[in-house]
C-alpha cells in the first residue's frame, strides 16, 4: 500500500531523512516511532504531498504521490484541527464534499462515520463542546468520511486519559478489520505494542531497525530484564558481568539483560553478598529496544566495543 | 465541477459558521444600518436635503464604506487568521482541496454577505424615501468588484501581516478607518478640503463611493463614472491576483503538518 524507496530530504545543511527505505502492506498497522526530531512528521508531509523529497521515490497505492494520491490517504494529525463551531456531522459533511462525494454518499458516509466513532448521539453537537476524547475520535471520522486506503495517525492518543486511550484502540483496531492499511505514530510504546502488526524505528532519519514486535524482541541479547536496586552497583555490575549479563542505565535504575530466563533463585545466588534492596524481573519490552536503539549513548558507562549491536536492521 | 464544488463547500462553511455566531451577525446588521441611520439624517440636516435625498446619498457611501469594508475586507482577513490560528488550513492542505477554491469560496461566501448587507441598507433607504435612481447591472458590477478587491486585500493582510485575532483589530484600525474618512463613507467628500481630495484620488474607497454614488443617487451612467468605474476595475484585479500571491506564498511557508 506504501512505498518509500531511498528517501532524502534536508533541511538547508541538515539532513532530516537518509536513504529511506519502508514497505506498509495493506491491511497492515504499521508503527513509526522515534524520538523529536528522527523525521517522522518530514515523512508524513511527503507521504501527503506537503513536502518534496530531495530524491526517492514514495508511492502510495502503487501511484506515485501526488494531488490525486491525497485522497487515497486519510490523515489524523496530532491536533485535532476541527472547525470548533460546526458540529460533528457539519465538518464530516464539509470534509466530505471537498473529497468529492455526492449528496448521497456524503449523507451515507457521515452517518457511518459517526457510528464507527460512536458519536451518533452528537451529531449535532458543536465541535467545541465535545470532550477531548471525543474530539479525537471527531478527528479521525474525518480522515475516514472519504474512505481512503490508507491512514496516517499522529499520536492519536497523546494527551488522553486511558479510558480514551481504549476507545480510540478499539477504533484503530476496527480499521485493521475492515483491511485499512495504518501508519501509526505514536511516542507510546505500549500503544505500538499493543496495535501494530510492524514497527519502523526512525533515528536522525534512518530506519534503524524494522520488525514485528518478536523480531526486534529478538535482536538485543536478552530474555528477560532485572531490575536490581543496590548500594554497591560497581560490585553488582562486575558479578553480573561474570554471569553474562548485559548492564543496563533506565533512567536512575540499574539493569541487566538476562540471555536466557532464569528463576528467581538462581538469579540472587549471581549476587550473592551484595545487599539487594530490590530485584524486578521484566520481559523485554520495546522500551528497552527502543531506548538502545535511540539512546545507545545512555549506557556508555557500560560499552565495551563488541556489544554495540551491528546492523539494527532486523 | 471540482472547482464549483469546493467553492461551494468552502463558503457554504464559512456561511454556517457566521450563522453560528448570532451576536456576530446582529451586529453587522446594526452597524450598516446605524451609520446609515447617522450619515442620512446628518446629511439631510446639514445639506438641507430631503430625507429622501439624504438617504439616496448615504445609502452608497455607507454601504461600500462602512458595511463591505468591515464585511469583506475584515471578515476575510479573520477567515484566514482564524483558519490559520486554529490550524484548520493544515487539514485544508492535507485534502484535495484546490487554493483557487479556498480563495473563491471566500469571496463567495462574503459576497453573499455582502449582498445580504446591500439589500439591507438599501431597503431601510428606502424605507426612508430614497430611490434607485440608475442601472443595477452596473451597481451591482461595482459592489461585486468592491467586494472583490476588499476580499483581495484581506487575503493579503491575513497571509502577510496577522497572525492572530488580535492583530486583525489593529490591522483593520490602522488601514482601514483613515482610509473610510478619506474615501467619503462617513463624510461627503464635497467637504474635503483641495489637498485632502488630491490626495482622496488614490484612495479606492472613494472612487468605489462616488462611482455607486453616481450610479444609485444621480443614475449617471458607466460614461459618467468611468474614471471610477476603471480605477475600481484595475484596482479589484490587482487586489485579487496580490491576494493570490499572498496566498500563495503563505501555503509554500505554512504547508507542514
Amino acid at each position: 500500500m506504501l512505498q518509500i524507496q531511498h528517501l532524502n530530504k534536508r533541511y538547508g545543511d541538515r539532513p532530516v531523512l537518509q536513504d529511506l527505505n519502508l514497505s506498509i502492506h495493506a491491511g497492515e498497522i504499521y508503527g513509526l516511532l522515534g524520538p523529536n526530531g528522527a523525521g517522522k512528521t518530514t515523512t508524513i508531509n511527503i507521504i501527503c504531498n506537503l513536502l518534496q523529497a530531495d530524491s526517492g521515490v514514495v508511492k502510495v497505492g502503487g501511484r506515485t504521490v501526488s494531488e490525486v494520491t491525497k485522497k487515497l490517504i486519510g490523515v489524523a494529525p496530532q491536533e485535532n484541527l476541527l472547525y470548533r463551531s460546526l458540529t460533528c456531522a457539519e465538518n464530516l459533511n464539509f470534509f466530505a464534499q471537498i473529497y468529492g462525494l455526492s449528496r448521497t454518499q456524503r449523507r451515507q458516509q457521515v452517518q457511518d462515520c459517526l457510528e464507527a466513532v460512536n458519536l451518533s448521539d452528537r451529531a449535532n453537537s458543536p465541535a467545541e463542546t465535545l470532550s477531548g476524547g471525543m474530539q479525537r475520535r471527531l478527528s479521525m471520522a474525518i480522515a475516514l468520511v472519504h474512505q481512503p486506503k490508507l491512514v496516517i495517525l499522529d499520536e492519536p492518543t497523546t494527551g488522553l486519559d486511558i479510558e480514551a486511550r481504549y476507545e480510540i484502540w478499539e477504533l484503530i483496531r476496527q480499521l485493521k478489520g475492515q483491511g485499512i492499511t495504518v501508519l501509526l505514530t505514536t511516542h507510546l510504546l505500549d500503544e505500538a505494542e499493543r496495535l501494530c502488526q510492524r514497527i519502523g524505528i526512525l533515528k536522525g532519519g534512518q530506519l534503524m531497525a524494522e520488525g514485528t514486535l518478536e523480531e526486534l524482541q529478538q535482536s538485543i541479547p536478552a530474555k528477560e530484564v532485572v531490575v536490581v536496586q543496590t548500594v554497591q552497583e560497581e560490585e553488582a555490575i562486575a558479578r553480573a558481568r561474570e554471569s553474562g549479563f548485559t548492564p543496563r542505565r533506565y533512567g536512575s535504575d540499574l539493569a541487566f539483560w538476562l540471555p536466557e530466563s532464569l528463576e528467581l533463585k538462581e538469579i540472587l545466588d549471581r549476587f550473592a553478598g551484595i545487599p539487594l534492596e530490590s530485584v524486578s524481573r521484566y520481559p523485554v519490552k520495546l522500551e528497552h529496544i527502543y531506548l538502545e536503539i535511540t539512546q545507545p549513548e545512555r549506557n556508555q558507562e557500560f560499552f565495551i566495543p563488541e556489544e554495540i549491536p551491528d546492523p539494527w536492521v532486523v | 465541477m471540482k472547482y464549483w464544488r469546493e467553492t461551494l463547500a468552502v463558503a457554504q462553511r464559512i456561511l454556517t459558521e457566521l450563522g453560528r455566531r448570532r451576536r456576530s451577525l446582529i451586529f453587522w446588521a446594526i452597524f450598516p444600518v446605524s451609520v446609515l441611520l447617522l450619515n442620512g439624517y446628518i446629511l439631510a440636516e446639514r445639506a438641507q436635503l430631503s430625507t429622501g435625498d439624504a438617504f439616496e446619498r448615504a445609502a452608497p457611501a455607507t454601504l461600500v464604506g462602512a458595511a463591505l469594508f468591515f464585511s469583506c475586507l475584515g471578515g476575510s482577513v479573520a477567515t484566514v487568521v482564524s483558519e490559520r490560528e486554529q490550524h484548520t488550513l493544515k487539514r485544508l492542505f492535507i485534502s484535495p482541496l484546490s487554493g483557487t477554491s479556498y480563495f473563491l469560496g471566500i469571496f463567495l461566501a462574503h459576497s453573499c454577505i455582502g449582498i445580504g448587507q446591500s439589500l439591507l441598507v438599501y431597503a431601510i433607504a428606502a424605507l426612508l424615501g430614497a430611490e434607485f435612481n440608475g442601472s443595477w447591472g452596473l451597481a451591482i458590477a461595482i459592489i461585486l468588484l468592491s467586494i472583490a478587491a476588499y476580499v483581495g486585500v484581506g487575503f493579503i493582510l491575513g497571509t502577510q501581516f496577522a497572525r492572530r485575532t488580535e492583530d486583525v483589530n489593529a490591522l483593520v484600525a490602522t488601514f482601514g478607518v483613515p482610509l473610510l474618512i478619506l474615501g467619503g463613507a462617513f463624510l461627503p467628500p464635497e467637504l474635503f478640503p483641495e489637498t485632502l481630495l488630491e490626495i482622496a484620488e488614490f484612495n479606492p474607497i472613494y472612487h468605489m463611493n462616488l462611482a455607486l454614488t453616481g450610479v444609485s443617487a444621480i443614475g449617471d451612467g458607466i460614461s459618467k463614472i468611468s474614471s471610477h468605474f476603471w480605477f475600481l476595475v484595475i484596482f479589484a484585479v490587482l487586489m485579487v491576483a496580490g491576494g493570490w500571491l499572498a496566498y500563495r506564498r503563505m501555503v509554500w511557508r505554512e504547508r507542514r503538518l
